[in-house]
């Protein structure tokens, strides 16, 4: 971690070092005050971000993301299920988030049940479960999706998100059909390529809207994008706008914390109450907000302008990494 | 997602797999090829990188054909309260997999002896009282299970103590042999594995030249049993080799 003031005198260094250790806030305040963060990125920047697909060969479709150093590796497996009499031709996606050991130095047992629903809630308007279906009442695919954090260094939804996002559209569904005992199997290997696949068409997934997301840490009146985990422990407000690829909203999320007070005192202190006390109810489930609609928090209207711009980041990124598969 | 379902529904893989087992080896083995196309006495090429999770004192990643891992190091840091005082620092392993490293998802076996495993093959070559009244913790992920897991991730593990920078007489190199039929396959594939007659691991100091942990399973002659052992600590001496420059380019690499 080097520290942009850092001279190569070691004493002065570790006196930096003592500080940010014993005064958290206060160094990352005076960074703050110099629109600079102690990664030397500016405050509306994210971090290097990369994705390599087909990372897990035994998966159908699997992706690496990293955003800084997280890490992310997410797998798809496509398994056959029976469909149930309400939806006889939908599929399911089954969405795990995973937080092994190994990830991290603190055993944080909150987070993965926070984020894995939350996770779970994007994928249902971006892919179209009827594109799971093989044969309608009889059988359809369960995409069991496992996301697993390798290095936690704050972030972690959009990480996970991302790896997600990559995972499916790296996803190939296999070539199967229906063997004498009513059971799907895959052509090749059981020797029935002669027989018609089910499925011979429907090998991708169409993605109809790709959701994106950037979360941010709220402090006074900075916004810090892409936090590092130092900074989400530092500064207790987080807020993650999730748009899709049209950069609609698909959600906001911001879990607790005490910013409101600060942005937001004068305009609308009255609205300032009701919205903390709502904002679960109201804004996380899938609430459609066209951002054309006036939006009073001026964070919130900062926030999503951030988000805007990571997207189209995010979409080129995410592009890259496909092509770079074709010309393989 | 999995609300709507209600009950969890029954799914199963399209992908039945050989249960059956390949007539190899009944009268002329000599044709045969193994799945990768190695010769019996050949390991895969093994590929080591340290630093692999920043958020932890030191780990690796190990990838070797398919068989990827990933092994973080946590501490010396304090023990847990329950534990007594001792003058010795402790050493604490856990080896989990993830619900894709297997062909058919959740399928593998629970491996519940690989934690202990891992701790038996590293503990003689730790230097447990430089931490005294400290625990050491050392996690493994394997990412994808591609036969011989366990000592690719003893292996990594010990790269992942140096790279954290624990006190040791030397890394720690593991090979294992499977057997089949007549012949010894070094460093098995899975597929390997599903049908060997028995298999032998060894993990050992390369440059002590000592053993720290040996297991045999299955059915073994005592001439085989003599071949099987010197061709893993010739190929324990070679992995030794390939861990060591990788630490090698990797306190270069800092240095710059």
């Amino acid at each position: 971690m080097g520290l942009p003031n850092a001279s190569g005198d070691l004493s002065t260094e570790v006196e930096v070092d003592a500080f940010r250790c014993l005064f958290p806030l206060r160094f990352y305040e005076k960074h703050l005050l110099e629109s600079i963060r102690p990664d030397a990125r500016p405050l509306g920047r994210a971090r290097e971000t990369t994705i390599a697909l087909g990372a897990v060969a035994s998966a159908n479709g699997s992706a690496l993301a990293k955003i800084g150093s997280t890490t992310m590796l997410a797998a798809i497996k496509m398994e056959v299920m029976t469909p149930s009499l309400e939806t006889p031709d939908e599929g399911c996606i089954a969405i795990d988030f995973h937080m092994p050991s190994i990830c991290s130095p603190i055993v944080r047992p909150g987070r993965p049940a926070e984020a894995a629903p939350v996770v779970a809630k994007q994928f249902s308007g971006m892919i179209n479960l009827k594109e799971l279906s093989l044969v309608s009442g009889k059988a359809a695919w369960m995409a069991y999706l496992d996301i697993y954090c390798l290095d936690a260094d704050g972030a972690l939804f959009d990480t996970g998100l991302l790896s997600a996002v990559a995972a499916f559209s790296h996803l190939e569904i296999p070539v199967v059909s229906l063997n004498d005992d009513g059971k799907i199997v895959l052509s090749e290997e059981q020797g029935l390529s002669d027989r018609e696949p089910i499925n011979k068409e429907k090998r991708k997934i169409n993605l109809s809207s790709v959701p994106f997301s950037l979360t941010c840490v709220l402090h006074k009146n900075y916004i810090l994008a892409d936090p590092t985990a130092e900074e989400e422990s530092i500064m207790d407000t987080t807020v993650t706008v999730v748009l899709d690829s049209s950069s609609q909203l698909i959600s906001l999320h911001k879990p607790g914390g005490t910013v409101l007070a600060y942005t937001s005192a004068i305009q609308c202190s009255y609205h300032g109450v009701f919205f903390t006390v709502t904002l679960e109810a109201t804004l996380t489930p899938r609430l459609c907000l066209k951002l054309d609609m006036k939006i009073t928090f001026p964070w919130m209207q900062d926030c999503i302008a951030l988000t805007r711009q990571r997207v189209k980041e995010l979409q080129k990124i995410l592009e890259e990494a496909i092509s770079g598969m074709e010309v393989d | 997602m999995a609300a709507k379902l209600g009950s969890a529904p029954v799914t199963y893989s399209p992908n039945l797999g050989q249960k059956t087992r390949p007539p190899i080896f009944k009268d002329n083995d000599l044709d045969w090829v193994r799945p990768d196309g190695r010769g019996f006495h050949q390991c895969r090429p093994a590929f080591f990188r340290t630093g692999a999770v920043n958020s932890a004192s030191g780990s690796a990643y190990a990838e070797l054909g398919s068989t990827k891992v990933i092994v973080s190091v946590f501490g010396p840091r304090e023990s847990k309260k329950a534990m007594m005082y001792s003058d010795t620092g402790r050493l604490n392993c856990n080896v989990s997999y993830t619900t894709f490293a297997t062909p058919v998802r959740g399928q593998g076996s629970d491996h519940k002896e690989f934690s202990s495993m891992l701790h038996k093959a590293l503990e003689g070559a730790i230097m447990l009282e430089t931490f005294p009244k400290t625990t050491v913790d050392v996690f493994a992920l394997v990412l994808e299970s591609g036969g011989s897991d366990l000592p690719v991730v003893i292996s990594c593990a010990s790269l992942a103590l140096a790279d954290a920078g624990i006190m040791m007489y030397d890394l720690v190199a593991a090979v294992s042999v499977s057997c089949l039929g007549k012949n010894l396959v070094i460093d098995p594939v899975l597929e390997e594995e599903s049908y060997q007659d028995g298999s032998l691991m060894l993990t050992c100091m390369p440059s002590r030249y000592e053993v720290t942990q040996l297991t045999f399973t299955g059915e073994w002659s005592t001439p085989d049993i003599n071949e099987a052992m010197q061709l893993c600590l010739d190929a324990c001496n070679k992995l030794g080799k390939v861990m060591r420059t990788c630490l090698k380019e990797a306190a270069s690499a800092s240095q710059e």
